[in-house]
C-alpha cells in the first residue's frame, strides 16, 4: 500500500510508519503535494464565497474585498507553491515557531506549558467575547487556524499525528466544537446587550411553533442523508486504522483510548484507575444529574445568555473545554510513546528519557518533614493495629482531603459574598454537595499541577486494600 | 390539515382495493365482497365525504347493472355505494368462483341478509383477504366484536362453505350463516383452554407477529448464553519449564517467555540479594502489558506510562504497586520451574516467600 492505488495522502500513513518514522523530505512532499493543494484550494473557494455572500447579500464591498484577496492569495500563491512538491517552495511553519513549540511543549514542562496556555488562552477569549465574536474576527481566526494547520501538516512528526486514521475525527471535532462554541457565544453576546437594553432576547422573537412534522422531520431526514453519504466518503478515502493482530507480547505504544476517552486516559495518570476510572466518571454523571437540583437560577431558560448564569456557564466552560476536550487534544497530539509528553513537531522517539520518582504525600511528610521512616506495623501484630499504623501513616492526606472537602466550603461561603449568596439560597445541604462536587472537579487540575511541580504520586496512598487518592 | 390527511388515508386505501380488485378483475376478486362486508355497520359517511363521495354520488346506480352486465366497478366505487345504502343492501357482488358465480350473484344480490355470505364468501377464498377486511373493517370502527367470531365460525368452517355454497344457492347460504355464529363460539367456549391459547398465539396479525418476535428473542438469548461460554481452552499449562538455572545471566531480562506464558525471569538484585524471580508482565496499574527498555533498564507501560525497575518496583507513572511475582522453583530435573498459579506481591511482604525467588550469584 505505498500509495500506488490512491492519491488521498491518508494511504502514505502506513508507508511512512513502515519507513520506521521519517522518510526523505522531498518524497514525503511528492506524497502530501496534491492533498495540500486541495486543501489550499477548498480554503480560497471558502473564502470566496465568504466574499460574494458579504458583497451580494450583505452589501459590504470592502469586506468583501479583503477575502477575495485572501482567497487569492490562498488559491493563487499558497496552492501552487504546495502543489510543487519542492520542499524549497512548499509553504510551511518558520523553524523558529517549530523549534519554540517544540521545546516548550515537550516534556514536562511541555504539560505545564500546554495547560496553563489553553487555560490563558480560552480566558482571554471569553474576556474579549464581545470582540472575538464578531463574525469578521471569528472568520480571521479560523482562517489563520486553517492556515497554520496547512503549514504544519508539511513536517512529517504533525503529518503522522494528524493524518492518522484514528485522529482525523479529533481534528474535525476540534473545529466543529469552535464553530458551534463560536455560535453560542455571539448569540449570548447579543442576548447580553439586548437585555442590557432592556429588549428580550433574541430566541423571544421569534417564538414561533414548528411543527415536528412536517418540518423537523424533513430537516432530520436531509441531515440523515447528508450525514449518511459523507460517512461513504469517508469511509472509501479513509483507511480504517486497523492495526496488527492482537497479541500479549506487543502493546501498541503509545496505547490510546478511543478518542473520546482520551480525558479519561490522561485522568488515569495521576490517579488510581479505581479512582480515575470508576469514581470521577460516576461522579461526572452524577454532578451532572444533580444539576437541576443545585441550580436555583432561574433566568437563561430557553435563550443563550452569558452574564445572566455566569458562574454555571464558567462551571460548565471549565469542566468541557478545559478538562475534556483540552485533555483529549493533549492525549492526541502530545502524548507519544510510553506516554510522555512530546512537542506537535517533535519526533516520537520511544527512547526518550524523563527520569520521573514519583513520591507519596506520606513519605514528603514523615521522610522529608519530620526525618523519620514511614509509621509501620510490627510484624505479626494485628488488624486494628495495622489499620492504626496505616491511618496514622496516612494521615496527613486525610486530614488535607478533610480539610479541602469540608473546611474550604464553609470558608468560601464566609468569606466570598458569591458563595455566601449561594449558601443563603440554597440551604447547608445543597451548598455542601454543590461545593464538594465542585472540589472534586478542580482536583483533577489541582493533582495534575501537584504531579507536575513536586512529582507528587498520592495523597492518600493505602496500597494494602486499592485505596489510592 | 389533520383531518385532510386522515381523509386522504382513507381514499388512498380504497383506491389500494380498486386497484386490487381491477388487476383480479379477470378472475373473481375474493377481495372485492370483503370491503363491503366491512362497510354495511354505520359506516362514516362524512369519512369518504371527499372525491369519493362524490364519485360514490355519481354512481349509486351504477353498481348494480355493474354487477349484472360483468363489467365490474372498481371496489372504491362498491364501497362509495354501500356505504351510502348504509347497511342492508351491502352484499351486492358476493363475486364467487367464475363459472357458478354468476347465476348465484344476481339473486344473491337481492336477499339483503346477504351479509353473512358476504363474510363467509371472502373467507371461504383464503384466509388474507378475510384478515384484510376485518382488520380494515375494524380500522373503521365497524363492528369490531362479532366481527371476529363471525371469523371464527367461518375460519372453523370454510371448507365446506364453498362447496355448499355452489350447489344449492340461495337457501343454503343464509342457513349455514346464520346458525353457524353461534355453535362456533360455542364449541370456542367448549374447548377455550386449547383453542384460546393457539388462538391468541396465532389467531392474529398481531398474535403471530408477537410470538415470532419472542421466540426469536429467546433464540438471541440462548445464542448470547453459548456466546458467554465460548469454546477454547483458556490458559496454557500453569506449570511450565524454563530450563536450567545457568540460562539467566545476571543482570538479564529473559523475554522469551513473555508472548506464551507472560513472564518476565530476572536474573536481579533485589533489595541487596541477587534472585532469579518471575515477573508477570501485567502493569499493575489498569492491566497493560508494559515493554522491557534495555536501555533503560526498566519497565515502561505503554498505557499511562507507568514505569518499573528490574526488581518490578514501581516508580513512576500511577501504577500503585509493583509487578507481581510468579512461583519460581528448582524442579527435580533441575530445570527451573514456574508456576503461574501462585502470586507473590511486594506491597503485602510476599516476595520474602523462599517459593518466589531462586537465589543466585551475581
Ligand atoms: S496500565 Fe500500565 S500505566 Fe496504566
Amino acid at each position: 500500500m505505498a500509495g500506488q492505488t490512491s492519491d488521498f495522502p491518508a494511504m502514505h500513513f502506513p508507508a511512512l510508519l513502515a519507513a520506521g518514522g521519517l522518510i526523505d523530505q522531498a518524497t514525503f512532499l511528492s506524497g502530501v503535494k496534491g492533498f495540500l493543494t486541495i486543501y489550499y484550494l477548498g480554503l480560497a473557494i471558502t473564502n470566496a464565497v465568504a466574499a460574494f455572500l458579504l458583497w451580494h447579500h450583505w452589501h459590504r464591498p470592502k469586506a468583501a474585498l479583503v477575502w477575495t484577496i485572501v482567497a487569492t492569495v490562498f488559491g493563487g500563491i499558497l496552492a501552487p507553491m504546495a502543489g510543487s512538491g519542492d520542499p524549497y517552495w512548499t509553504p510551511r511553519m518558520p523553524e523558529a515557531i517549530v523549534s519554540f513549540l517544540n521545546s516548550w511543549l515537550s516534556g514536562q514542562v511541555g504539560a505545564i506549558v500546554y495547560t496553563i496556555g489553553s487555560v490563558v488562552f480560552l480566558s482571554v477569549l471569553y474576556l474579549g467575547r464581545d470582540f472575538f465574536v464578531r463574525p469578521m474576527v471569528a472568520w480571521t481566526g479560523l482562517n489563520l487556524a486553517l492556515l497554520a494547520m496547512g503549514l504544519s501538516m508539511v513536517n512529517q512528526n504533525f503529518w503522522q499525528v494528524v493524518s492518522k486514521g484514528d485522529n482525523i475525527p479529533i481534528v474535525g471535532l476540534m473545529f466543529l466544537l469552535g464553530f458551534f462554541t463560536w455560535l453560542a457565544t455571539y448569540r449570548a453576546v447579543i442576548n447580553d446587550k439586548r437585555i442590557a437594553e432592556g429588549l428580550p432576547p433574541l430566541e423571544k422573537l421569534d417564538d414561533e411553533k414548528v411543527l415536528v412534522w412536517p418540518d423537523l422531520v424533513y430537516t432530520e431526514l436531509v441531515c440523515m442523508l447528508a450525514l449518511t453519504a459523507f460517512l461513504l466518503v469517508w469511509g472509501i478515502l479513509i483507511q480504517a486504522p486497523l492495526e496488527q493482530p492482537a497479541s500479549s507480547v506487543k502493546t501498541p505504544n503509545p496505547s490510546k483510548a478511543p478518542w473520546y476517552f482520551l480525558g479519561l486516559q490522561e485522568m488515569l495518570v495521576y490517579f488510581d484507575p479505581w479512582m480515575a476510572g470508576v469514581v470521577a466518571p460516576s461522579l461526572i454523571i452524577v454532578g451532572l444529574m444533580a444539576i437541576p437540583y443545585l441550580d436555583f437560577n432561574k433566568k437563561g431558560m430557553g435563550y443563550y445568555t452569558i452574564n445572566e448564569r455566569k458562574f454555571a456557564y464558567l462551571n460548565f466552560q471549565f469542566g468541557f473545554l478545559v478538562l475534556w476536550v483540552t485533555l483529549i487534544v493533549m492525549g492526541t497530539v502530545l502524548r507519544g510513546p510510553n506516554w510522555n509528553f512530546f512537542g506537535p513537531f517533535e519526533p516520537w522517539d520511544s527512547h526518550k528519557v524523563e527520569a520521573l520518582k514519583n513520591v507519596d504525600l506520606s513519605e514528603y511528610f514523615w521522610i522529608g518533614l519530620l526525618n523519620r521512616g514511614l509509621p509501620k506495623a510490627p510484624t505479626g501484630s494485628g488488624f486494628f493495629v495495622e489499620l492504626g499504623y496505616i491511618l496514622l501513616r496516612e494521615s496527613p492526606g486525610f486530614i488535607l482531603m478533610g480539610i479541602y472537602l469540608f473546611v474550604v466550603p464553609p470558608a468560601l461561603a464566609i468569606g466570598t459574598t458569591l458563595f455566601r449568596n449561594m449558601y443563603l439560597k440554597m440551604g447547608f445541604l445543597r451548598y455542601m454537595l454543590m461545593t464538594n462536587l465542585l472540589l472534586m472537579m478542580a482536583i483533577l487540575p489541582i493533582k495534575m499541577a501537584l504531579r507536575w511541580s513536586f512529582n507528587l504520586k498520592y495523597i492518600i496512598h493505602i496500597d494494602e486494600w486499592f485505596l489510592n487518592f | 390539515m389533520a383531518e385532510k390527511k386522515k381523509l386522504s388515508t382513507a381514499e388512498i386505501l380504497a383506491m389500494a382495493r380498486g386497484k386490487a380488485a381491477e388487476a383480479s378483475a379477470a378472475k373473481p376478486a375474493g377481495e372485492s365482497p370483503s370491503p363491503e362486508s366491512a362497510a354495511p355497520a354505520s359506516e362514516l359517511p362524512a369519512a369518504s365525504a371527499e372525491p369519493d363521495s362524490a364519485a360514490a354520488v355519481e354512481k349509486k346506480p351504477a353498481p348494480k347493472p355493474a354487477a349484472k352486465g360483468g363489467a365490474r366497478p372498481s371496489v372504491a366505487e362498491m364501497m362509495a355505494m354501500a356505504r351510502a345504502q348504509g347497511g342492508a343492501k351491502s352484499a351486492a357482488p358476493a363475486e364467487k368462483p367464475p363459472t357458478e358465480k354468476k347465476p348465484v350473484e344476481k339473486p344473491a344480490a337481492k336477499p339483503a341478509a346477504v351479509k353473512p355470505a358476504a363474510e363467509k364468501s371472502a373467507p371461504a377464498k383464503s384466509g388474507g383477504p378475510k384478515d384484510t377486511a376485518s382488520i380494515l373493517a375494524a380500522a373503521r370502527g365497524a363492528k369490531p366484536g362479532p366481527m371476529t367470531k363471525a371469523e371464527a365460525a367461518a375460519a372453523a368452517t370454510s371448507p365446506p362453505a364453498k362447496p355448499k355454497a355452489v350447489a344449492p344457492p340461495m337457501p343454503t347460504k343464509p342457513d349455514y350463516a346464520k346458525p353457524s355464529p353461534k355453535p362456533v363460539a360455542k364449541a370456542v367456549s367448549a374447548d377455550e383452554s386449547r383453542r384460546g391459547f393457539l388462538h391468541v398465539m396465532l389467531g392474529s396479525f398481531l398474535g403471530i407477529g408477537m410470538t415470532s418476535l419472542a421466540s426469536v428473542s429467546a433464540l438471541w438469548t440462548l445464542g448470547f448464553a453459548r456466546f458467554m461460554f465460548p469454546n477454547i481452552l483458556t490458559e496454557p499449562p500453569s506449570r511450565f519449564k524454563a530450563g536450567p538455572k545457568e540460562g539467566f545471566s545476571p543482570g538479564t531480562v529473559e523475554e522469551k517467555f513473555k508472548a506464551q506464558y507472560g513472564v518476565w525471569v530476572v536474573n536481579g538484585d533485589y533489595n541487596g540479594q541477587q534472585q532469579i524471580y518471575a515477573l508477570k508482565t501485567v502493569c499493575t496499574h489498569l492491566g497493560c502489558t508494559p515493554n522491557w527498555l534495555e536501555a533503560e533498564q526498566k519497565f515502561k507501560c505503554p498505557c499511562h506510562g507507568s514505569g518499573f525497575y528490574k526488581d518490578g518496583i514501581n516508580f513512576e507513572g500511577p501504577a500503585p504497586r509493583p509487578l507481581e511475582r510468579y512461583a519460581i522453583r528448582i524442579a527435580d530435573d533441575g530445570q527451573v520451574e514456574i508456576d503461574r498459579s501462585r502470586t507473590f506481591q511486594e506491597e503485602l511482604g510476599q516476595w520474602a516467600d523462599p517459593a518466589s525467588f531462586i537465589p543466585a550469584t551475581a
